[in-house]
């Protein structure tokens, strides 16, 4: 592979002090208390619920049709993007 | 007619086993309400969870259950098998009930008369199936298969419906008390449900309570609705979003004077509120629940 | 049986073919002694699938949802629910599509980051559910003899998730978790994003340059020297001091071995 056309990119030497100051500088982080506690609890999502009646909100028709979508992103975005985000043109990147 | 108290005999909708779960009211558990709980210890009968939450690899569900579990009985509740459902059963989903049942060792096991998948797509849904001799034999079928797989006896819980079918040829108790006597099951009834239905579909809630094989009950479900309308006709929606609504309490008095106290779980999975507010709910059950009992003892004494 | 009750009537596949499809009426064979409107009794079921199924979406996409606001989101996941509703009952793990789907999403591509902000919230909701296992930390480490270092085989922690990204999602997820006011970001500064979750609190962070690229080397096996190489190789700003920091002390590891013998 790779590895084995390519020299050497990181010295034996290169590797020990790396490794040695990240051990110093991690035992000396280590003491903070990490994620100790048991965080936030997600919702579970199974449930045995009729959810919001019979509300119209799941079954909009418009809310379905992509041909006829007029939404447009109306949260955060605009305020917390900048600068190249907003109003780009560019096709979305599928990765 | 049925005596007043639990019945002598051994009864597969009360078992002996591990965990076991008193005739007492107890609560869905809710993540909003893990540490309160874990904290403050309160006093109730017992936690019951919806099994597809804990299906994860790890993580803080199983752990706070693990903790809560330490504290309380348990009631495992399904909500996603479709024992309903015309195809077979998902075995990769029996055996992950299998395992939560092995390590949790919950006092009962329910699922519901519902189907909620269809060719492999799943709709987060309790959806209702016509009653007639070929449901029956399925629904039986499907519930021997899984008291086979867990090694246990399950309850089957009576669905809230907003509709009836052509194809139904058998009312709702006499299918549930046929599916229990053919597969030996036990049923959890939702009386909350029970009043739901009767609403919806012009139904007398007290009637039904009265046909129903209460020997085989082996847990009672409340929970709060919400009210909408179809033309001017009252439609209400199982909706697990209140305080136990009002109309319910005098049909769950009237089913424990048939059944004697069984082990009652107030559900609240929408708008979930201060656990003060879910406990002041389990104690009112509680409340009924030690006068049945009194009933009873006095009825046995006369 | 009424002859006017066509095959299968009352069946499973009217049901649910027409669950999902908002415009059609009820399924034949539905009765409403009570006399009110079969469409509008199925319409509850119809309502609760959709319903719940965008609320599953908008537990597991809350960042999403801020950032486009909760009506585009709802539409939005609408569309994905009904072209790919869940096919296992456990709903936690409902959404690993719906990143693409959102990348594929004509209204939503002036976003063009919206989609590696999904991907990311999808790799916090694995960590949630991830396996659990103790972390290795620095003192375990320290007590390989500085010769085989080069040679340890690290473990990955269960709950490791990397998402690697040209725009900065884990900016643009904290402030859109922690901030009432969300701060602006610069999007275009590429973040690489590691979560992980060694006890029971997930946390996000950014990785040093390099690391994506040196902790997926290490979570296919090969030995911490020959990450280093693979990494250095992909990525020249490669920095293996912070990194190995990141690997010694944030529980991204659960095992250490040298070669083939376990710790």
């Amino acid at each position: 592979m790779r590895n084995n056309l390519t020299p050497h990119l990181i010295a034996a030497t290169a590797l020990a002090t790396a490794f040695s100051a990240a051990l110093t500088v991690a035992a000396s982080a280590d003491d903070k208390p990490t994620e100790k506690c048991y965080g936030v609890a997600l919702k579970g999502q199974n449930d045995c619920a009729a959810g919001a009646g019979t509300s119209c909100a799941g079954t909009s028709k418009k809310n379905y049709q992509g041909n006829a979508w007029k939404l447009v992103p109306k949260g955060t975005c605009e305020a917390t993007v900048t600068p190249t985000g907003k109003g780009s043109l560019s096709p979305v990147a599928s990765r | 007619m049925q005596p007043p108290t639990m019945p002598p005999i051994p009864n597969p909708a009360r078992p002996n086993g591990h965990g076991r779960v008193p005739a007492r009211a107890g609560a869905g558990l809710k993540p909003e309400h893990y540490a309160e709980i874990v904290e403050t210890r309160p006093d109730l009968g017992f936690f019951e969870i919806h099994a597809e939450n804990y299906m994860g690899a790890g993580g803080p569900p199983l752990a706070w259950l693990t903790r809560i579990r330490e504290a309380y009985p348990l009631s495992l509740h399904g909500v996603g098998l479709s024992i309903g459902g015309e195809g077979p059963l998902d075995a990769a989903h029996l055996d992950r009930l299998r395992e939560l049942n092995r390590r949790f060792e919950p006092g009962l096991f329910s699922e519901h008369l519902a189907w909620s998948t269809h060719e492999g797509k799943y709709f987060n849904d309790l959806l209702p199936l016509p009653y007639n001799a070929d449901t029956l034999a399925r629904v039986v079928m499907h519930i021997d298969q899984v008291q086979t797989r867990l090694g246990r006896t399950m309850l089957l819980e009576n669905p809230a419906s907003y509709a009836e079918f052509e194809a139904s040829t058998i009312s709702e108790v006499d299918f549930l008390a046929e599916i229990a006597a053919r597969s030996g099951c036990g049923l959890l009834l939702d009386v909350s449900n029970v009043y739901i239905s009767g609403i919806n579909n012009g139904r007398d809630p007290g009637a039904y309570l009265d046909a129903f094989p209460m020997r085989h009950v082996g847990e009672i479900h409340l929970s709060g609705y919400a009210e909408d309308e179809d033309g001017g006709i009252p439609l209400l929606i199982d909706a697990h979003v209140a305080r136990v609504s009002d109309p319910v309490w005098p049909y769950y008095r009237r089913a424990l004077a048939r059944c004697g106290p069984v082990p009652t779980l107030i559900e609240w999975d929408n708008d979930v509120p201060a656990w003060a507010v879910l406990h002041a709910d389990v104690r009112r059950a509680d409340a009924v629940l030690r006068e049945a009992a009194g009933l009873s003892d006095h009825a046995r004494v006369a | 049986m009424p002859a006017s009750l066509e095959r299968g009537a009352g069946g499973e596949r009217a049901f649910a073919a027409r669950l999902l499809d908002p415009d059609c009426a009820a399924p034949r064979g539905l009765r409403v002694p009570a006399g009110g409107s079969a469409d509008r009794r199925f319409s509850v079921y119809r309502n609760n699938v959709a319903v719940g199924l965008v609320a599953t979406l908008a537990a597991r996409f809350p960042v999403c949802r801020r950032l486009v606001g909760d009506a585009f989101f709802d539409a939005m996941a609408s569309l994905f629910a009904l072209q790919s509703p869940p096919r296992s009952a456990v709903m936690s793990a409902y959404g690993e599509g719906f990143p693409a789907f959102v990348a594929e999403f004509p209204p939503a591509c002036g976003l063009p980051y919206l989609a590696d902000v999904a991907r990311l919230e999808v790799a916090l909701g694995r960590a949630y559910h991830a396996a659990d296992a103790e972390p290795l930390g620095p003192a375990a480490f320290g007590r390989f003899p500085q010769g085989a270092w080069g040679e340890l085989v690290v473990g990955l922690h269960p709950s490791v998730n990397l998402v690697a990204s040209p725009h900065a999602i884990v900016s643009l997820w904290e402030t859109n978790t922690r901030d009432a006011t969300v701060r602006p970001v610069a999007v275009a500064q590429a973040e690489d994003a590691l979560v992980v979750r060694p006890h029971l609190a997930a946390a996000v962070s950014v990785l040093p340059p390099g690391g994506h690229a040196f902790l997926s080397a290490l979570a296919t096996g090969v030995p911490l020297a020959r990450a280093a190489e693979e990494a250095a190789a992909r990525v020249p700003a490669f920095d293996l001091a912070a990194n190995l920091v990141i690997l010694f002390r944030s529980g991204v590891a659960a095992t250490a071995r040298i070669g083939a013998a376990p710790l």
